[in-house]
């Protein structure tokens, strides 16, 4: 990605967001909330966009809790200063190295699932607490009951069934058809890099795991007919001032993201805070299934070492084929 | 009537011919360079040619990148509706230049096509099959010193082309190693580290892990470029060949890549046998 010019321009707007930074009270702190964001501009594509193009990456956000833990009840996120965060991300170290051994294996008893250091979840620098910020209490909110009826139903339809009588018991996600949005940018032990490309009228996201190249218009064009849904959904970009808002509907009925139907709507917003900092979030709509709407957040993080490379997901999917097999092995050894 | 008429139009026809040429010789363009630089092209801020857009190739080379007449397809309960329509071809010369032995191989791919054509498993295409396969496909340039972007409908594959600097590939890939470059209005791809698991077409027309492809998308009109890609492969082939056809633009208003995630549709087919009996 442009590395060495990249260098030189973020060399550059890192001196000029230097200077400025000095000459304000906060200066030893790094703009962290959107509205810090106004402190900073992002230099513009020649047609005139802010561009955020560069490879980013929330590997630091690993070992996250989705929601607010129990043991954390009645806290709220503003609640977590540096030093309660220093803590929380230590435990959350800790714990996650007394499992690495067991996620590699040992030379005599291999797992299978790779030596610890694909994983990129070990040393996580977690910048908040919990990802749930709407509403307050960090939880999502309650099922409504159609969704709790549509999960029951589901449940029924299951009855029975082992966990891979079929490929279709397993995940969409195991099966390597897609994370969907917007859990492709929830960061799972490795792969968490996303790669800014942006056009005349387009942003596009590329996502490694599974391999994504999500394509965002921005001319204003009306959505698909809701008879096309997909994976990753039909998503329609806009700015407000620097800010990325990416509205994605047409979700595929699969896909199922936390029980939510093809009515989901997933409005996310990238906002630059600075020249290797966007503030991501994500809120969730669909009445059908929530009793009302819900958000999450996450830094995510310029870094070029974090380039994407070729996620062959189906094609090496030995996994897949490994878990039914050894399934029909187990449905043998009871008969 | 009729002969009047006819003599009237061969003057018109003759005059148009006639004045169309003066325009020609009298703008260059006739004698000058290349059609390339007689129509207008699009062009970004920096200057370069603008690719950006949806586009498609519009043949039959993915059943047969070489001339083939028109067959029986493989499914005879879907007839005239899934059957092989003739091509011309896209092989520069119509050969391909195997190695002594090597068309066996060929041969043997094209006959058990439905069984092991990596595109029925919807396994990534690789290049330069992606580019022709009948899907669209959108390419995504901003300015230098930013890289291209090529995100193809089929498999939702991608490649990223390489521009500022030349990157050598960390491993071999399905979609290959890009690193792009400008030779006056032509983007030049030097494709390499590609698996041996890719084919060229349905025919069954494969190559080696040592195969090195260079595109050159030459914009002849907005709507118009040329793509040619040399192949070269020494495991397989005696010499570079070189395969070339147009490219249109998707010229829908509302053209849109669409998903095309094709596992599920392979799914049964290779992981049926491993499901439970009832």
């Amino acid at each position: 990605m442009a590395t060495h010019l990249r260098r030189r321009a973020s060399l550059t707007v890192t001196a000029a967001a230097a200077i400025v930074m000095a000459a304000m009270p906060s200066a030893q702190q790094r703009p962290t909330t959107p509205r810090d964001a106004a402190r900073w501009t992002a230099p513009r594509t020649p047609w005139g966009d802010p561009d955020l193009q560069g490879i980013y990456t929330n590997k630091d956000e690993n070992n996250t809790p989705f929601e607010r833990p129990a043991e954390l009840a009645g806290k709220r996120i503003a609640d977590f200063g540096e030093k309660e965060m220093a803590a929380l991300r230590k435990e959350r170290q800790e714990a996650a190295a007394r499992q690495a051994s067991s996620i590699g294996g040992t030379a005599d008893n291999d797992t299978g699932a790779g030596p610890p250091h694909w994983y990129e979840h070990f040393d996580a620098e977690n910048a908040q607490p919990w990802l749930v910020i709407e509403p307050e209490d960090g939880r999502v909110p309650p099922l409504t009951a159609a969704a709790r009826e549509r999960a029951a139903a589901r449940q029924a339809a299951r009855s029975g069934r082992g966990p891979a009588d079929s490929y279709t018991d397993r995940s969409i996600y195991d099966r390597c058809i897609s994370r969907g949005v917007p859990d492709t940018m929830r960061p799972i032990i490795y792969g968490a890099s996303y790669d800014i490309t942006q056009a005349p009228g387009y942003v596009v996201i590329r996502y490694e795991m599974v391999h994504e190249a999500r394509v965002i218009p921005l001319d204003g064009r009306r959505k698909l007919s809701p008879v096309i849904r997909q994976y990753m959904g039909d998503s329609r970009g806009w700015w407000e001032g620097d800010t990325l808002v990416v509205e994605t509907t047409n979700v595929h009925d699969n896909m199922n993201y936390r029980g939510a139907t093809s009515g989901l709507k997933v409005t996310e917003r990238f906002t630059p805070l600075g020249p290797d900092r966007i503030d991501w979030q994500a809120r969730m709509e669909d009445p059908t299934t929530w009793e009302r709407p819900w958000a999450i957040r996450m830094p995510l993080k310029r870094d070029d070492t974090q380039a994407i490379f070729e996620f062959a997901c189906h094609e090496g999917n030995r996994g897949l084929e490994n878990i039914l097999r050894a399934a029909r092995a187990e449905d043998a050894r009871k008969n | 009537m009729v002969r009047p008429m006819s003599q009237w139009l061969k003057g018109l026809l003759a005059g148009a011919v006639v004045a169309t040429l003066v325009t020609l010789v009298a703008t260059g363009t006739w004698l000058g360079s290349s059609r390339a630089a007689a129509l207008p092209i699009a062009r970004m801020a920096d200057g370069r040619p603008n690719l950006n857009g949806i586009w498609a190739a519009s043949n039959t080379a993915n059943w047969d990148i070489q001339t083939h007449q028109a067959r029986q397809g493989p499914v005879i309960a879907l007839g005239a509706a899934f059957s092989v329509p003739a091509g011309m071809g896209v092989v520069e010369g119509n050969e391909i230049p195997y190695k002594p032995g090597a068309t066996a191989q060929r041969d043997a791919n094209g006959r058990t096509w439905m069984t092991n054509d990596p595109e029925v498993k919807c396994y990534l295409p690789g290049v330069p099959r992606a580019t022709y396969m009948p899907y669209p496909f959108q390419i995504v340039q901003s300015t230098e010193p930013n890289d291209i972007l090529i995100s193809y409908e089929f498999a939702s594959a991608s490649r990223v082309i390489h521009m500022s600097t030349s990157q050598e590939s960390p491993t071999d890939t399905w979609m290959g190693w890009s690193n792009g470059r400008w030779e006056g209005d032509a983007l030049v791809v030097d494709v390499k580290n590609f698996v041996d698991q890719t084919w060229f077409d349905r025919a069954g027309n494969y190559h080696s892990d040592a195969l090195h492809v260079v595109e050159r998308y030459t914009p002849l009109t907005t709507d118009v470029i040329q793509y040619e890609a040399t192949i070269e492969d020494p495991n397989v082939f005696t010499r570079p060949w070189k395969m070339s056809m147009p490219l249109y633009r998707r010229a829908e208003r509302n053209a849109q890549l669409l998903e095309y995630k094709c596992v599920e549709f392979a799914e049964e087919l290779m992981y049926g046998h491993l499901s439970k009996k009832p």
